[in-house]
Parts: C-alpha cells; sequence; structure tokens
C-alpha cells in the first residue's frame, strides 16, 4: 500500500499531460511546480532528515540557476590585477552538471558551518549567506548582468554526437524532464535514507549523544546530507533557469525559501512523500486561488494554512493521514535498531 | 487586479459576441502594477485605456472595438518575460505595448523573437533595445543617447565644467551615465564619479556626502520619481547645493513638487513631454483633449507626464493595425513602418536603428528642459 | 577630511533606529526562545500608524509618534496571545515557523490595505539642515536620533527600575524557577513580546517620515535586526545598542568608501564573520539583560 503511492503518483503525473490536452497556462505551473518540489526534496534531507533548518536553502537553487546559465551563456570577466576570465559557451547539459557541483561545494562550507553554530545561530547564518549572493548577483553586474537579469538562456539539449540532438523548446518536453529529474532525486533520496548513513543521520537528530556514543560520526554525516541537498537544490536551480531561458537576482527572495519550508513542513518533514505531496499542493494553490483573489490575498491564505498545519497536523500531512489510516505513527521506529521504517 | 477584471471581461464579451459582431481585437499591455514602479505603470495603463475608448467610441480599428489585456509584471524582469508569453501564448494578442523600464524590456525581447510578435515600447531608454538587433521593437520613447544629443546644446549654456553622476545600478541608469558621459566628454566637460544605487534603496547618505564633497559643479541622476522625491530630501539634509539635472523622462515634477517641497526648487528635468503649456507642445489641442479626459476621470495631474506614452503607445499601435488591414502580427510588424501621426511629444514615425536586415524601429520625439522655481514648473529661458 | 566627519554624523543618526530594532528582537529571544520572523512586519506596521495619523487623520507629528509605539504594543500582545502561548514548549524551529506564517500575513495584508505605491509622511520640522562647519544634519534625523535615544534608555529604566522588569530578568536567567517564585511567566512573555514589537514599531514610526512607507520596508529591516542581535549576542540588550552603531558605521563607510551597491551586504557579512570567529557575539561575557 505505502509503496504503491509514489508509483500510482508518479502514474498519475505522466498521464496528466494527456488528460490537460496542451494548455500552457497549466503545463507551465506543473513545471515551475516540479521544479520547486525537487527544491523542497532537497532542504528536506536536512531539514527533516538532520533537522537542520537552513532558510537559505535558496542560495543553492539560484547559485545552481546562475552557473549553469553562465555556462552555457559564457562570459568575459575582468577579476582585477589585470586577470580576466573568459568562456566560451558550453552546452546547457555540462551547465547543469556543474550546477550541481557548484551548489554541492557551497552545500559543503554550509554543511561545516553547521557543526559549528546550531539552532537559531544556524538559522541567522544560512539567511545572511543567501542575501550575500544575492547582493553579490545584482552588484557583479559585468558577470551576473545584476538586475537587467540574465536572458537568452539556451534550452536543454539533450543528445549524443552522432545520434542527433534534441533541443527542449516545448513546455511538454520541459514538463517531462521536470518530472524524470524528479523521480532520481525521489529515488536517491529513498536509496539514501534506508541505509547506513540515513539511520546515522536520522540516529543524530533525535538523540546526539546517543549517536555519537554508537560510532557515529557527527560532523561528516551532517556535511554529507549538506552537499547532497545543496547539490539537488542547484539541479532544480538550473532546470528553472533553462526552462525560463531568464533569470534574474531576484531568484534569490527569501520567500521562495519560505514557500519551500511550507511545502516540507505541510506534508510532512522527514518522510519521503512529504515534500511532494506538500510541494504539489502549495505549488498548484495559486493556480486554483489566482481566479478567486488578488495575489496579496493569496499569501495571506499562505500564512493562515501554515500556521493551521502546525497547530492541527504538526508533524505534516502524510504522517498525519497515515496516522487516520491506522498505521503505526511514523515517527516511533526507533531508528538507531534495525528498523529501517521510514513512512513513505 | 485590473488585469484580471479585464480578462474577464474580455471572456464575457467574446462568449457574448458570437456571430452578432465581431470580435475586438486584444492589445497585450505589460506594465508594472505592483513593486518599485508600480506609480508610473498604473499611471501608463490609465493614459492607455483613455486611448482605447476615444479609439472605441469612434468605432474601433478596422471595424472592431479594441481590447486591452493588461497584466502586472511586478517591476520584475522574470515576470516581465513569463507576463509576454502569457499574452502571446493564452490571450493570443497579435501585438503589445511595454514594458516601462528596459530592463523588464529587455526582458521581454527574445520572446518576441521566439513567437515573432511586435511590441511597442512607450518608456525605456536604454541604448541596448534598439540596437540589439530584435525587428519587433518599435519606441517612442528616446534612447539616451537621442536625450544626450538633444540636450547638448544647453551644456554651454548652463557652463557646466565638471558633472557627477548618480544613477540607478540598472541599464536604464548605467545606460543614461554613458551616454551622458561621452556627450559632456566630447563639448570638453570633465566626467568625475559615476554613483550607483539600487532601485529599492532608501537612504542614499553615502553617494551623497561623497559627490557633496567633490568639486563637480553639476549633478546628472537617473531614476525614478519616488527615488528622486528621497534623493532630494537627503540632498537638502546634507546641505548639498550644486546643479542638479534628472534624465528619463519619468520624473513626474508635479509629485516630486508634493512631495519633496521646497527641497525640489531649483533642481532642473529633461522631460518629453510639457502639459503645463500645452500651447507649446506640437499638437496643442490633443494636448488640451488628452489632460481633460485625465482629469474628467479624476486622476491626479501629476500623472499625465507618465501616461501621455500609453496614450500615445495605444494610439501608434492602432494605426499600425488600420494599415496592416488584418489584425495579424506579421501584418502588424510591417505595417508599423508606415505609422505617421504627430503624438502629444512630437511626429510618431519609426526610423530603423540597429543592426542591418534585423533593424528596430526609433521614432524621434521632443525632449525640454524643465525647472522648478518656487513649487513651479517653468520652461528656463537661455 | 570633512566627508569622513559626514559619513560618521550619518552612522550615528543610523545607529539610533538600528539599535532600537535589535533591542526589541534581543529581548524577545533573550527572554522567550522566540526567533520573530514578524519583526519586521511589525517595524512597517509601526509606519503605517504614523502615516495614518499624521498624513490621513492629520493628528499632530509628535502626538502620532506614541500613538505607532502604542499600536505596535497591542499587536504584540496579541500575536503573543493568540500564537505564541499555544505553541509553548514546542521547539524552537516550530515557534521560528508560527512567526514566519504571522509575518507573511502582516506584510501581505498592509500590502493589500495600502497597496504598493510608497506613501511619504510630511515632518513638522524645517527643510534646512543644522550647519557645524562642513557637515550638515537634517533636524527631522536629529529628532529621530533623539526620540531613539530616550527610548532606549527608557527601556533599560523599565528593565533595571520596575518589578516588571526584575520579573523579566529572573524569567530569562531560569523560567521555571521564577515560575516557582511566584512570576507569572505567562504575563511576563506577554509583556516581553508586546514591548519588544513596540520598540520596532516605534524604528518603523522614525524612520517613515526620514524615507517612505511602503509594504515590502521591513523585510531588509528585519535581517539588520538579526545582523544586530548576533552581532551583540542573542539576548544581550546592551551588545544590541553598541551592534546597531557599529552596523551603521559599517554600512556607511562600506558604501562612502568600498562600494555603495553592497552597502545592504555589510550586515551580513559581519554575521558571517562573527559567527564563525566568535559564535556567541561580540560580547559573549556580558550575557545577561540589563
Amino acid at each position: 500500500m505505502t509503496r504503491l503511492l509514489p508509483l500510482a503518483l508518479l502514474a498519475g503525473l505522466v498521464a496528466l499531460p494527456l488528460a490537460l490536452g496542451a494548455n500552457p497556462y497549466l503545463l507551465n505551473a506543473l513545471i515551475v511546480t516540479g521544479i520547486l518540489t525537487i527544491g523542497a526534496m532537497s532542504l528536506n534531507l536536512l531539514l527533516g532528515f538532520t533537522g537542520q533548518l537552513s532558510l537559505g536553502h535558496i542560495a543553492f537553487f539560484g547559485i545552481g540557476a546562475y552557473v549553469s546559465a553562465l555556462t552555457s551563456l559564457g562570459f568575459d570577466v575582468e577579476l582585477g590585477f589585470g586577470l580576466r576570465a573568459v568562456h566560451e559557451p558550453w552546452p546547457p547539459v555540462v551547465g547543469f552538471l556543474l550546477a550541481t557541483v557548484a551548489a554541492g561545494a557551497c552545500g559543503y562550507l554550509i554543511g561545516r558551518l553547521s557543526f559549528r553554530v546550531r539552532g537559531a545561530y544556524f538559522v541567522i547564518v544560512t539567511i545572511s549567506f543567501a542575501e550575500v549572493v544575492r547582493l553579490v548577483a545584482l552588484n557583479w553586474v559585468e558577470l551576473t548582468q545584476g538586475p537587467l537579469a540574465l536572458t537568452n538562456i539556451p534550452a536543454f539539449t539533450l543528445g549524443l554526437p552522432g545520434l542527433g540532438f534534441w533541443t527542449l523548446k516545448s513546455k511538454l518536453q520541459n514538463y517531462y524532464l521536470v518530472l524524470a529529474v524528479g523521480t532520481l532525486c525521489y529515488l536517491l533520496i529513498a536509496r539514501l535514507v534506508h541505509s547506513r548513513f540515513g539511520r546515522a543521520m536520522r540516529g543524530l537528530k533525535e538523540n546526539e549523544s546517543l549517536a555519537l556514543s554508537v560510532g557515529i560520526n557527527a560532523t561528516r554525516t551532517l556535511t554529507v546530507a549538506a552537499v547532497i541537498s545543496a547539490a539537488m537544490a542547484g539541479a532544480a536551480g538550473s532546470l528553472y533557469a533553462h526552462y525560463l531561458r531568464i533569470i534574474d537576482p531576484d531568484v534569490f527572495l527569501f520567500a521562495t525559501t519560505v514557500t519551500m519550508v511550507i511545502m516540507v513542513v505541510a506534508g510532512g518533514k522527514g518522510t519521503l512523500m512529504g515534500p511532494v505531496v506538500g510541494g504539489l499542493i502549495f505549488g498548484l494553490l495559486p493556480v486554483a486561488l489566482r481566479p478567486v483573489m488578488a495575489p496579496e490575498a493569496q499569501w495571506i491564505v499562505y500564512g493562515l494554512v501554515l500556521i493551521v498545519i502546525l497547530f492541527v497536523l504538526p508533524r505534516g500531512i502524510v504522517p498525519g493521514m497515515a496516522a487516520r489510516l491506522g498505521r503505526r505513527p511514523a515517527r516511533s521506529a526507533p531508528v538507531l535498531e534495525a528498523s529501517p521504517a521510514v513512512p513513505q | 487586479m485590473t488585469g484580471r477584471f479585464t480578462l474577464t471581461t474580455a471572456i464575457l464579451l467574446a462568449l457574448a459576441a458570437t456571430g452578432a459582431r465581431a470580435e475586438a481585437i486584444r492589445i497585450g499591455v505589460n506594465e508594472p502594477l505592483t513593486g518599485p514602479f508600480a506609480a508610473s505603470g498604473t499611471y501608463v495603463v490609465n493614459g492607455a485605456k483613455i486611448a482605447a475608448e476615444e479609439i472605441n467610441a469612434k468605432g474601433g480599428v478596422l471595424g472592431r472595438q479594441i481590447e486591452l489585456v493588461i497584466e502586472d509584471n511586478k517591476s520584475n524582469p522574470t515576470e516581465a518575460a513569463a507576463v509576454a508569453e502569457k499574452l502571446i501564448t493564452s490571450d493570443k494578442t497579435p501585438v503589445m505595448m511595454g514594458a516601462w523600464g528596459s530592463s523588464l524590456t529587455l526582458a521581454v525581447m527574445p520572446k518576441l523573437m521566439d513567437y515573432e510578435v511586435p511590441m511597442l515600447v512607450e518608456t525605456s531608454s536604454s541604448g541596448k533595445i534598439t540596437t540589439s538587433g530584435n525587428p519587433f521593437v518599435f519606441r517612442i520613447s528616446p534612447p539616451s543617447s537621442l536625450e544626450a544629443a538633444t540636450f547638448a546644446p544647453t551644456v554651454d549654456k548652463l557652463g557646466m565644467k565638471k558633472v557627477d553622476f548618480l544613477v540607478l545600478n540598472n541599464d536604464f541608469g548605467r545606460g543614461a551615465a554613458t551616454d551622458f558621459g561621452k556627450m559632456l566628454k566630447d563639448k570638453g566637460v570633465t566626467v568625475g564619479l559615476v554613483e550607483t544605487m539600487d532601485q529599492g534603496a532608501q537612504d542614499m547618505s553615502a553617494q551623497l556626502s561623497k559627490l557633496k564633497a567633490s568639486d563637480a559643479d553639476t549633478i546628472m541622476i537617473t531614476s525614478s520619481v519616488d527615488q528622486l522625491v528621497l534623493l532630494f530630501k537627503q540632498m537638502a539634509a546634507l546641505g548639498l547645493k550644486k546643479r542638479v539635472i534628472t534624465t528619463g523622462g519619468s520624473q513626474n515634477p508635479d509629485q516630486i513638487i508634493a512631495q519633496a517641497g521646497a527641497a525640489a526648487d531649483g533642481t532642473m528635468h529633461l522631460t518629453t513631454f510639457l502639459p503645463w503649456v500645452p500651447e507649446k507642445t506640437p499638437d496643442p489641442k490633443a494636448t488640451e483633449a488628452f489632460i481633460a479626459a485625465w482629469k474628467q476621470r479624476g486622476f491626479a495631474f501629476a500623472g499625465v507626464t507618465e501616461s501621455f506614452r500609453g496614450y500615445d503607445g495605444i494610439r501608434a499601435i492602432a494605426h499600425a493595425i488600420e494599415k496592416a488591414g488584418s489584425a495579424e502580427p506579421a501584418a502588424i510588424t510591417k505595417a508599423f513602418w508606415s505609422v505617421d501621426f504627430t503624438g502629444l511629444n512630437g511626429p510618431i514615425r519609426f526610423a530603423k536603428a540597429g543592426p542591418a536586415g534585423k533593424e528596430s524601429g526609433q521614432s524621434k520625439p521632443d525632449v525640454y528642459l524643465i525647472e522648478i522655481k518656487d513649487g513651479k514648473v517653468i520652461v528656463p529661458t537661455m | 577630511m570633512d566627508e569622513l566627519i559626514q559619513h560618521l554624523v550619518n552612522a550615528l543618526i543610523l545607529g539610533g533606529t538600528y539599535a532600537l530594532l535589535g533591542i526589541g528582537l534581543t529581548l524577545i529571544f533573550g527572554i522567550m526562545n522566540v526567533v520573530n520572523f514578524t519583526h519586521g512586519a511589525l517595524y512597517t506596521v509601526g509606519a503605517y500608524v504614523m502615516y495614518l495619523t499624521v498624513a490621513a487623520l492629520g493628528l499632530n507629528f509628535f502626538l502620532a509618534l506614541p500613538v505607532a509605539i502604542l499600536g505596535g504594543l497591542v499587536l504584540g500582545a496579541v500575536i503573543e496571545v493568540a500564537l505564541l502561548r499555544p505553541f509553548r514548549g514546542s521547539d524552537i524551529d516550530t515557534t521560528m515557523l508560527v512567526m514566519i506564517g504571522a509575518g507573511i500575513i502582516l506584510q501581505s495584508g498592509t500590502l493589500w490595505t495600502f497597496g504598493g505605491v510608497a506613501k511619504a509622511i510630511p515632518s513638522p520640522f524645517p527643510e534646512a539642515p543644522l550647519q557645524i562647519g562642513m557637515v550638515s544634519v537634517s533636524w527631522l534625523r536629529l529628532f529621530v536620533l533623539g526620540a531613539a535615544l530616550a527610548l532606549i534608555a527608557l527601556t533599560y529604566a523599565l528593565i533595571n527600575r520596575t518589578k516588571l522588569g526584575l520579573a523579566m530578568r529572573a524569567a530569562f536567567q531560569d523560567s521555571d524557577t521564577a515560575a516557582l517564585m511566584g512570576v507569572d511567566v505567562r504575563r511576563i512573555y506577554t509583556a516581553t513580546f508586546a514591548l519588544g514589537s513596540s520598540l520596532a514599531a516605534a524604528a518603523g514610526a522614525l524612520l517613515g517620515p526620514v524615507y517612505v512607507v511602503f509594504p515590502q520596508m521591513g523585510g531588509l529591516a528585519e535581517l539588520k535586526a538579526f545582523a544586530i542581535v548576533i552581532l551583540g549576542g542573542l539576548g544581550n540588550v546592551t551588545g544590541a545598542a553598541i551592534g546597531g552603531f557599529i552596523l551603521a558605521l559599517a554600512e556607511e563607510l562600506g558604501a562612502g568608501y568600498v562600494s555603495s551597491g553592497y552597502r545592504d551586504a555589510m550586515g551580513f557579512l559581519i554575521i558571517i564573520a562573527v559567527l564563525l570567529c566568535r559564535p556567541t557575539g561580540l560580547f559573549a561575557k556580558a550575557e545577561r539583560i540589563g
């Protein structure tokens, strides 16, 4: 039953465009929702499984977007001291890989940091990190075009030399690309969580001194989790850049991090399906609300829903529903023992 | 809000008009209605509505009514591009007007190439817009190089020796600093500091303190009206008394007078419209009619220096559709080249600009220097 | 030299309101262990109450200021009772998310009510500045500095000289013991949150007339308040006061001599540097309130 839900959802998402026809407006909403959901899944790895609340997650997403865009656009920048960095455009696929690597590297820094500063300090450091990155994107005009935005970013091209290339320009193609990357990320996180490493992560979150006493290396575990989480957010950023084909420093806005946090918390942090369910609900909510209310009012609804969920379903929709259906409460499994029970 | 309203009305109209009446011709309007440029974008949209009502009252274009589909680009380039895509693919508008700021317009331009739909640019002043080889762009506002060239003769009359710049950190501001800087250097005037500020910045004391300490005699400022108000207040607070000339045509002198008060006294502004002295405008009767229509709707007089561009923009689009003989994007693009009428700030006819073979259209409006004196707008005699 | 002095004077004036913002936030964190993500929204509300009373109702400028502060006080108390009291005993992350939700509601609410166009608040002070040598300061800004310093002094007196302050200090030391000693901790929490909120509203009401008022003005102010609090050490009132002036100085000199575009980055760079070198803040040793 629990294994069937993700499969059923996947099948539904694969078939959805056939049912919708080629409605560009809905497809666009689905693509952006999908990209944000990947971001939420990556955030969940940190927030849900290690218990580190990073409110600067958008930095990884934005860095991924800018690295990917600049790799595929090329740049020519004066570095000072007579040094000059000139880069010829590379294919977007290379940009995607570099985006993942660059975001992962930043994740490494944040992961190391999370061991030095915890709790409220960690939250504020991550926000500051994201703001500094935003201000660099805004002010390093020669590289990033600043507020003028990077335009004309090429669309993704898939293919192999000799076999021909395929440029993903249409919305439908981008939809399936996002769905494929999302499914991959989901499988990767599922593997990770069920592994020894996953138990170490959750062990640290629930009882750090106990975890340390059974020989779990806290620094290493947290750092690896942060690197994977950031790399995934970077990948989502790259998808975003090549889909919209324009990015500006507003990609770093705090509001986007908040959206991802709401997706994770509402769906159920520390569960595999939580961010997916939360992502779909909160990604598509604006589409449902748009005809009935102004954007400001939509945000008021967002804030209200967040508070209500924290009141009524403090652990999120997925664990809450699972408990309703009479299944064993999600988090009661003692993770430090052999049971690898992670609710789907 | 307006966008949604118009959209629903348009759909209802389309549903109601089955067979009985020809369907309205839709014109996409892509303007900032929220965010830092909200005030200006709203003025432009209101001007556009007046033009649409006038045209419809006279029977519309090609025997059909025109319908504005207004969408908010939130003063953000990514949104502006998304709005353009929505207008083209979802609303099927064959021609658009937008997108106020240079950064916003530049963000929209690749979409015009992708879908081959023309856009009339009503406000943006960056040179890049007409020099990047986009044959779907037709601009009625002056690029900063044109503004600088028109201002050149005045430089000697004012006796300018050394000029500092304080500009927005975007295409609009930086473009103005480059073009005016070049013109001033050619005239033998020294160009000193070039300071920048973000479009949302509130406290410019640090930049102004730096400018105060400089030995330049004139400061040229390029920004939106809200920031100019703050700047003039902060200049007064710092005791910074130098000649100030603002560029860009979006300064809205009446709002400056109302909000900055005495702090704005003596400042000079390059504008593209003279609503204060209708008799000096190219088409005094049209100017007076427009101002009357504006006031009749209860809008503040201060808005006309922005809204006339929305008015002229829609009028130019209507002329193009009329000449095209059909409401198809390709025909309208071609017809823009034969538009020729007198707008509120000079003749509107498009000259070719940019790389050969894919030129953009650029109209050449008049540029005026005005001064704020004792809370009134005057045209200084030199 | 004149330029440097002018920069220093600018920083001094800005520092007063920064300190006010920081003290409010640090009090709430120190006593309640809540990271207050409504602080920026309360700053905005303070400015809009000022706008409403001065520009719309035509009330006297100096009377409008206490009205705005009172507005912050009441709104803060309501938020505490409605949203924080039910979550007592939850972890810090949960209350943080509740506060984010409340902040979103407040900010979008102001946008919805007042629209996105910036509003100006008229001030009764003369346009011509006070001129001392080559340095000039506007009368309005001088008043803002004076009012900020007076409010800081009042807050100090409240914490150190009143019974409420004594109870607040007891709750800060150890809320369980304080409860055993007969302190009504629930009331102390409401009072603390209301006090912190009123200081944020005061900062907004003071800076509103200096700049312009718009719904998003609180976002950056809030992040700056975090920087100030980190600088001074979470929960440290004196640290926050000094931190406010340090941040203003760093911003002013950074904008004047490095690059004006990175003005707002100064605060965040300070946070990162401080936390990497001294994770408990610059004034950690003096960590106590008052």
